[in-house]
């Protein structure tokens, strides 16, 4: 990969080293995956944005039922991401990231609506995503405001119909499958 | 006209509000004034609430930020305020002030005493931050402050721009503090040694991290596994990967401890006729004599692969072939091979212990106590942890769907819990099901270990056929192992178990129960046979033993890997459809490599080799599971809690472990090594060498002999275990005192909340008499939207109308003062003072 190791200068890698959770050769190995999106943009400007719909074509997120959350939550720019954006959220995703950041990017991506909060709706959005309506996979409308009622006598500590980040944070604290489920190998 | 709240807090389009004295409403306001450092003003000093906040967080600084933040909207110029508004900059709302709280909290690290706010991704102002984060004395270090800098904002949540951006900023300030003369003493020759240490150790770390990412071994056939089949079935590869790993250190000591030396020693010994005659010649008498090593006599045919006797039985795979001499080459240093045997052995083990024991305790930590307390996030975590982020075939994500599917159905169709609705009859009737199928099991575990305890026992069957005579054992033993964990799980399924977890751990503990029988009947037939007179060496016979045990195994895995899933496919595929999609069973065989695992520690201090032979075969057993998977099998539908087996598969591990190191120390400590061969041969226990070596130590080294007594009198043992028990118990005491108090805090949360709903009804009152006051006409009967929704987000769906209604009611009429019972009668105060204005 001598073509894309002289793409960085051995300041920036160290930059980026210091600053995720990555070695220098898996920043590399990453940049090479970014590249390999859109070999000629990237080539021609390293800072290039590149569309979200091409990000999401990525294996790793294609079938992730919450891929354009994930997306949009690390984009800079409203529908683009630059390398550093792509670097930051593979950063997040890989093992070594500790679970408190993971817990606070996930808070993020299950936030639809962005107000900090996980409401009912977000809720929904959320079930219905995991269960997409196909034919085998359908909840009916009152199973789906049950089970998002249950969620919330279970987690709602202060009883204000929506999760907070410290409600969200004290269950997923308990819950040793997140780290292992939260992550995205490259 | 309708008066309508605007829920943005922008100013009514229909004119500028009537300007609130803000001096009046609250003394301790201060003008806005625009400080030259560039930090934001703060309108409004609450500071009665505020002092709660301080002294939480411990900073000043953290005091400025806040009202830095709540300077954007002027809260109360802006009588056009709502209260949804309000709960939208209550402080506990503000993500990146709790996750800075919970940071400080959660991150113990030694390094970082305190962590910092992150700002909401997309806002761009990192100023503040940089700001914030300048005040800090740890990070404005000279020497420590960049890496420190860099360690705290590697874990915030901000964009990776914006990180660098707050880094330079920082580094700047901190330049020109610097230069501003702030130097105190010259930092002494400690701290700079401290600070080139530890840059020192960081750059070993990074080259160790890197080094680490290039020889990662199998990396690329792992993320395709995990991409098809998600964390479960990949658990078991790493496990694998976990126990090559292990054995690649044995290896590595007993071949440069022992087989190097011995293979020098053969290269240089003097020749065994050489040796008898000077002995003959000087008619010496008690002489050690060193055992000439009897090179091998049999010719190699390919019988001995699969026996491992004959041409192998005098090799250095067997503790036979070593010598008890003193290797001696370069000069006059003398490497006595039997400490080096022994020492050796000790040292393996007490590695593997030590790696072990950290391994599981940290797994038990993290998925067992952390975890618990109370148990009350079934369902939450289901729907936020199960989605595994792996996945990347399209099969199995359909599978994931349908699988998240079919739980939620279950849960909701309350299967969950059913314990209290069995009446006394079932239960009794399943009580003694379960007695009688747990008899059931045991006898058939006893009865097989009686079995393997014959077939060793007779000589008619080893001496009929050759081959399969010394075979005989090792195949049926194997082949019970293979055979009865199957006539378990149908058992298991008899028995009706309310939860599928429990029955695949009671499945796993007989299985395992099996196993440590049939090795445990094994290790007693062995040791027994070394007193018998006709066996020459008897720890080379053990030798030889255990490894046909473990060739054996490994043939039958290859051949069930072979049925189980690459023939049962086909059947599925072509003729029995009613077989279903073959899944990979985890469990099963991780299993067995706990048990290849524990043969493997049961022989090695028997044949020194058994590591790396058993190291190629877990090599060779990565691959062929890993293709037959992806050929053969498909995901299950079924979550397998990964996190929590691998607790429970680290304790059988464990388990076994120390099975084999008893076994090993009793053989070590009691049984006589055999005359003829060995390391230790003529002695009466092999552990006789560590003693005559304390003893002659009491000659010149005699406080070092007087701490060795002391070691092993039983006086000082006991009084270690005492301690031990007592801190577990100490340990035990405080989490129990955390749990109680968890609880406790839980109904204070609760509580809690249910103030906060309180006063924010009440403000709501006092805001809509005011608004009455100022436009006292029917429309305020009407009620906005906004509050309707922020009333609605407040309460219980019982109460809320009831409540609307009542407050609406109350607040058409007369502003009134109601009395508030609140513990926070300081907040209260700011809030009666605008009630007595208007």
């Amino acid at each position: 990969m001598g073509a894309s190791q002289s793409v960085f200068s051995e300041e920036e890698l160290q930059d980026y080293q210091e600053l995720t959770y990555f070695t220098k050769k898996e920043i590399l190995h990453v940049f090479k995956i970014f590249r390999d999106l859109s070999p000629r943009d990237v080539d021609r400007d390293r800072n290039v944005k590149l569309n979200e719909d091409l990000v999401m074509s990525l294996p790793e997120l294609k079938m992730n039922p919450f891929k354009d959350r994930i997306v949009r939550v690390f984009s800079s720019e409203e529908g683009c991401l630059t390398f550093e954006d792509f670097l930051d959220m593979m950063s997040v995703f890989s093992e070594k990231a500790p679970k408190e950041i993971k817990a606070q990017y996930a808070f993020k991506i299950y936030d639809f609506d962005g107000d900090d909060e996980i409401s009912r709706d977000d809720l929904k959005k959320m079930v219905l995503r995991l269960c997409p309506s196909q034919k085998d996979t359908e909840l009916k409308k009152q199973e789906v405001d049950r089970l998002v009622g249950e969620i919330l006598k279970e987690a709602d500590l202060d009883n204000d119909d929506r999760l907070s980040f410290s409600e969200f944070q004290h269950v997923i604290s308990k819950a040793p499958e997140f780290e292992s489920s939260f992550r995205i190998r490259l | 006209m309708d008066y309508r709240g605007n829920p943005n807090g922008y100013p009514d389009p229909r004119g500028p509000p009537e300007q609130v004295q803000m001096h009046s409403v609250n003394p301790g306001y201060t003008e806005p004034t625009h400080a030259d450092n560039g930090r934001p003003p703060y309108v409004i000093d609450m500071h009665s609430g505020i002092q709660d906040l301080e002294d939480r967080n411990g900073g000043e600084e953290d005091v400025r930020y806040l009202h830095a933040r709540g300077s954007r909207r002027n809260w109360a110029a802006d009588n056009q305020r709502d209260a949804t508004d309000l709960i939208n900059e209550l402080p506990s709302r503000q993500l990146e002030q709790i996750a800075s709280d919970v940071a400080k909290g959660t991150i113990r690290r030694k390094k970082s005493k305190k962590s910092f706010h992150g700002t909401v991704r997309g806002h761009h102002d990192y100023n503040d931050l940089a700001a914030s984060l300048s005040r800090d004395p740890d990070l404005m270090d000279e020497f420590d402050g960049e890496t420190r800098t860099t360690e705290v904002l590697r874990d915030m949540a901000v964009k990776l721009t914006d990180k660098k951006e707050i880094r330079n900023n920082i580094s700047n300030s901190r330049q020109r503090t610097l230069k501003r003369g702030i130097q105190s003493r010259r930092p002494g020759w400690w701290k700079r040694t401290k600070y080139s240490i530890g840059i020192g150790w960081m750059h070993f770390k990074y080259r160790l991290a890197e080094l680490a990412y290039s020889l990662e071994l199998w990396r690329s056939l792992t993320k395709k596994i995990e991409g098809h089949f998600g964390t479960g079935v990949t658990s078991y590869f790493m496990f694998l990967k976990w126990i090559f790993l292990l054995n690649i250190p044995i290896f590595f000591l007993t071949l440069c401890f022992i087989v190097i030396p011995q293979i020098v020693y053969v290269e240089f010994q003097p020749s065994a006729e050489a040796v008898a005659a000077v002995v003959a010649a000087n008619n010496m008498t008690n002489v050690t004599t060193t055992a000439p090593v009897v090179t091998t006599t049999a010719a190699f045919t390919g019988r001995e692969l699969l026996t491992g006797s004959g041409y192998f039985t005098n090799t250095i795979l067997y503790y036979g072939y070593y010598t008890n001499g003193i290797v001696q080459v370069v000069g006059d240093t003398e490497y006595n091979m039997k400490y080096a045997y022994l020492l050796t052995g000790g040292g393996y083990y007490i590695l593997c212990l030590i790696i072990l024991a950290l391994s599981i305790s940290r797994s038990y930590k993290k998925n067992y106590i952390e975890a618990s307390g109370v148990f009350n996030f079934y369902i939450v975590t289901k729907v936020f942890c199960s989605w595994d982020y792996n996945i990347t075939s399209p099969d199995a994500a359909r599978l994931q769907h349908k699988s998240f599917f079919n739980e939620i159905k279950e849960f909701l169709s309350g299967k969950k819990l059913d314990g209290a609705n069995r009446d006394f009859s079932t239960k009794c009737k399943w009580f003694f099901l379960r007695v009688i199928t747990n008899l059931i099991v045991l006898g058939s575990i006893g009865g097989s270990a009686y079995c393997i305890y014959y077939i060793q026992d007779t000589d008619y069957i080893k001496n009929s056929i050759v081959i399969l005579g010394k075979l005989a054992m090792p195949l049926v033993a194997t082949g019970i192992i293979l055979v009865l964990p199957f006539f378990f799980t149908r058992i298991g399924k008899l028995e009706n178990y309310q939860k599928p977890q429990t029955e695949l751990y009671v499945g796993m503990t007989r299985t395992m129960l099996l196993k440590a029988a049939i090795l445990g009947v094994l290790a007693y037939f062995w040791f027994n046979r070394a007193t018998k007179e006709d066996e020459p060496c008897w720890e080379t016979s053990l030798g030889e033993d255990i490894y046909r045990l473990v060739l054996v195994d490994f043939v039958f895995t290859l051949i069930s890997t072979f049925f189980l899933e690459f023939i049962r496919r086909l059947l599925g595929q072509y003729c029995c459809k009613r077989l279903g999609d073959t899944e990979f069973d985890i469990g099963r065989n991780t299993l067995d490599l706990i048990y290849s695992q524990a043969l493997c520690w049961l022989g090695t201090f028997y044949s020194p080799l058994l590591s790396f032979i058993m190291s190629i075969k877990l090599f060779i057993i990565f691959y062929i599971k890993a293709v037959s998977v992806l050929q053969n099998c498909k995901p299950s539908v079924r979550a397998w809690r990964a996190a929590k087996s691998h607790t429970i598969f680290l304790g059988y591990l464990f388990i076994f472990f120390l099975l084999a190191v008893v076994a090993v120390s009793y053989g070590v400590l009691l049984v006589p090594p055999s005359e003829t061969c060995g390391p230790f041969q003529g002695q009466e226990q092999a552990y006789d060498i560590v003693t005559t070596l304390v003893d002659s130590w009491e000659g010149d080294l005699d406080w070092l002999h007087q701490i060795f007594k002391l070691v092993s009198s039983p006086g000082f043992i006991a009084s270690v275990l005492v301690a031990f028990s007592v801190g577990t118990y100490y340990m035990r005491i405080v989490m129990v005192g955390h749990k109680e108090m968890v609880k406790l805090l839980r109904q204070q949360l609760a509580m809690e909340g249910r103030d906060k709903a309180y006063l924010l009804n009440m403000l709501q009152e006092v805001s809509r008499s005011k608004k009455e006051k100022l436009r006292p006409s029917t429309e305020n009967r009407i009620l906005s939207p906004t509050s309707a929704t922020s009333m609605e987000s407040l309460t219980s769906p019982g109460g809320r109308r009831f409540a609307r209604t009542m407050a609406e009611t109350a607040a058409a009429n007369t502003p009134q003062q109601s009395p508030v019972p609140s513990r926070r009668n300081r907040r209260m105060d700011s809030n009666e003072n605008l009630t007595s204005r208007f």
